[in-house]
């Protein structure tokens, strides 16, 4: 009985371990991603990146930074190797400052990628992400549009400094250039703090009475000007200053239900997440052997289309 | 000084002859940053026509008033010969504590007293770290700070929680009294309430007295480990009102609300003449500090200032005007 019950025992583990043996392959395969902080965006990302490692079988860690300092990151890269990881993706806050440790990772034979947010020079295998120079025109387009290519405009960013936002500027200012009859006023920072954005765009309104447009480039203007223009104060400026934003935030989204925000330029992070995970696999694999940068693009959501995007 | 009244007040003569001593000269000191402050609002709308109205004075003293608040906390502590760090985390946690309350469907009072909950807890954390365990008040305030910001990305996960609030919740940070925002009024009356409480009370005297000379104040009879207790408390009972406050005002709570508050709070008390070393300082000085800090960071859009250099001239006019401070006061001597 006794050995019965022993033999039926390892029977039970064999066919276990031979189960496991089976998956284990595709087990033995861990991928990190690591965003810039914790906001909603990689929130985004993080699912999409998820359920294609779930699909993939393979093994997923989401490793978020306590600040957007170019020194956590680089830390976290270097635990990264230490866990021996087989792939990073990431989006990166300072491009110069993780350049040599991505190399690092690279020469010991670690797929790194980046999305969202690009370190052309470290020698990673591709950027899967939007194009911000691109999205910035779609938005300059969109503003010059609404404004029928006349007035005084503003643009709010977040951390000053930020590669991807000063990109989506660039792309702004590029579309503007077009249209003579539309001045940039001023460009201010915000540290992407709601409470420093609100106080900023108050100023702005005040110190600008002619104001026509605000570009909201980082994810926090959209709310900030939304909520500005909402107070007692600035009500009369709803429907007269026209608000292009980026990210749909809730509070971006009420806003275009409102009235009080025209268009929001919507990135892809479910779409973002999902690729890098794909792809650092297939280059792990060796599927995939000369990976090329994708631009994953922006929608511009609006009244019309606001309950029927996809990201 | 008659012997009944020193034993009414369990003070050493000496320390209380300091204590006058340093309140007048406390006092000339609050005038210099208050001219300091009404100098460069005098540049200011000399240099755009937007800053002296009513809307903009009233704008901007909404903006600077959740600083100022915490800065009453804070020059308590800093008056006891402390520092306290996590008081941007306390604000965060408490306006996030607030808003789950109100997405749980709890009551307005319900919520509120959460929040403040949260101000206390965090406070008496601290206090009990420095006094009982006996860490150094930088060392305990940066843990907290640490564990406060790490719960509100544990419950948000990085998403800001937008639930829906009662009207009535609302005034507390958007209403007006006449044109007053409320903010501004309940930084009004908490500025007049701990004025009164540091100059009038003995619990008042007795913050300064364990700031002063700690030693010689507790040989005197002064509980200064009670004392920092209750001012660790306070601190973080006012940085999670200014917490609710700052729910009530964008009725969102960001996982990264508060985040890196605390310098600006330092420096408004530390502009406003408290001392780091502790036993300087005023309720009064630390809200001129706020006010300085806020009119600057107002002043510079409103005149156009490129975004880039807003930083370095905030920093260059507040030490010039704070040096201006400094030295009247040394000449005057």
């Amino acid at each position: 009985m006794k050995l019965l019950r022993a033999s039926m025992k390892a029977l039970v583990a064999m066919t276990v371990l031979a189960a496991a043996g089976t998956i284990a392959q595709a087990k033995d395969i861990t991928v990190a991603v690591v965003p810039k902080v914790a906001v909603p965006f990689f929130d985004d990302c993080n699912t999409g990146a998820a359920e294609a490692a779930k699909k993939l079988g393979v093994n997923y860690q989401w490793v978020v930074p306590q600040d957007t300092q170019g020194s956590t990151q680089v830390r976290i890269i270097e635990d990264l190797m230490a866990k021996h990881v087989d792939g990073i993706a990431i989006s990166v806050n300072e491009p110069k400052s993780v350049e040599r440790v991505i190399k690092e990772a690279v020469a010991k034979g670690i797929k790194v990628l980046t999305f969202d947010s690009d370190s052309a020079n470290s020698g990673r295998s591709m950027y899967i992400g939007t194009i911000n120079e691109a999205a910035g025109e779609t938005m300059g387009k969109s503003m010059a549009d609404a404004l029928g290519g006349e007035g005084e405009v503003a643009i709010v960013t977040g951390q000053l400094g930020a590669t991807n936002l000063n990109e989506r500027i660039d792309g702004v200012k590029k579309a503007l250039a077009d249209y003579p009859g539309i001045k940039v006023v001023a460009v201010e920072g915000t540290e992407d703090d709601l409470a420093k954005a609100v106080s900023v765009v108050e100023a702005l309104f005040r110190g600008h009475p002619n104001l026509k447009g605000i570009f909201g480039v980082s994810q926090v203007g959209g709310p900030a000007v939304a909520k500005v223009i909402a107070s007692k104060e600035f009500e009369s400026r709803k429907g007269a200053v026209k608000v292009f934003a980026f990210d749909d935030l809730p509070d971006t989204i009420k806003g275009v239900k409102e009235g009080f925000i025209q268009g929001i330029m919507v990135q892809r992070p479910v779409t973002m997440g999902r690729l890098a995970v794909e792809h650092l696999v297939a280059q792990i694999t060796g599927e995939e052997t000369n990976p090329k940068d994708i631009d994953t693009g922006v929608t511009v959501v609006d009244a019309s289309n606001l309950d029927s995007y996809t990201k | 000084m008659s012997v009944a009244d020193s034993s009414a007040n369990p003070m050493p003569a000496k320390a209380r002859r300091g204590r006058t001593i340093w309140s007048s000269f406390i006092k000339i000191r609050e005038l210099n940053v208050l001219a300091a402050l009404l100098v460069i609002g005098a540049l200011i709308s000399f240099a755009t026509p937007y800053f002296l109205t009513v809307d903009n004075l009233m704008g901007v003293s909404r903006s600077f008033s959740l600083t100022a608040i915490m800065a009453i906390g804070m020059v308590l502590v800093i008056i006891t010969g402390g520092i306290d760090l996590s008081v941007g985390s306390v604000m965060g946690l408490a306006s996030l504590i607030t808003a789950l309350c109100f997405d749980q469907g709890m009551s307005m009072p319900v919520a509120i007293s959460a929040g403040l909950g949260v101000g206390v807890v965090f406070g008496g954390f601290n206090g009990v770290l420095i006094t009982v365990i006996g860490l150094p008040p930088f060392i305990a305030t940066l843990g907290t700070l640490s564990i406060g910001r790490g719960m509100m990305y544990m419950i948000t996960h990085g998403v800001p929680l937008t639930p829906d609030v009662p009207d009535a919740f609302v005034e507390i940070g958007q209403g007006y009294l006449g044109v007053i925002p409320i903010p501004v009024v309940l930084l009004i009356v908490l500025t007049v309430i701990f004025s009164i409480i540091m100059r009038q009370t003995r619990f008042g005297r007795h913050v300064y007295a364990t700031g002063g000379n700690e030693h010689a104040a507790r040989l005197s009879g002064v509980k200064t480990d009670r004392i920092k207790l209750y001012v660790y408390m306070l601190s973080g009972l006012i940085s999670a009102f200014a917490g609710v406050i700052s729910f009530s005002r964008y009725l969102s709570a960001e996982p990264a609300s508060g985040f890196g508050a605390e310098l600006n709070v330092i420096a408004a008390a530390a502009i406003g003449g408290a001392s780091l070393a502790g036993g300087i300082g005023s309720v009064e000085g630390a809200v001129i500090g706020a006010a300085l800090a806020g009119i600057i960071a107002n002043g510079v859009v409103l005149m156009n200032i490129d975004t880039y250099a807003q930083q370095a001239i905030t920093g260059a006019v507040i030490i010039i005007a704070v040096s201006l401070d400094v030295l009247r006061t040394k000449f005057r001597r």
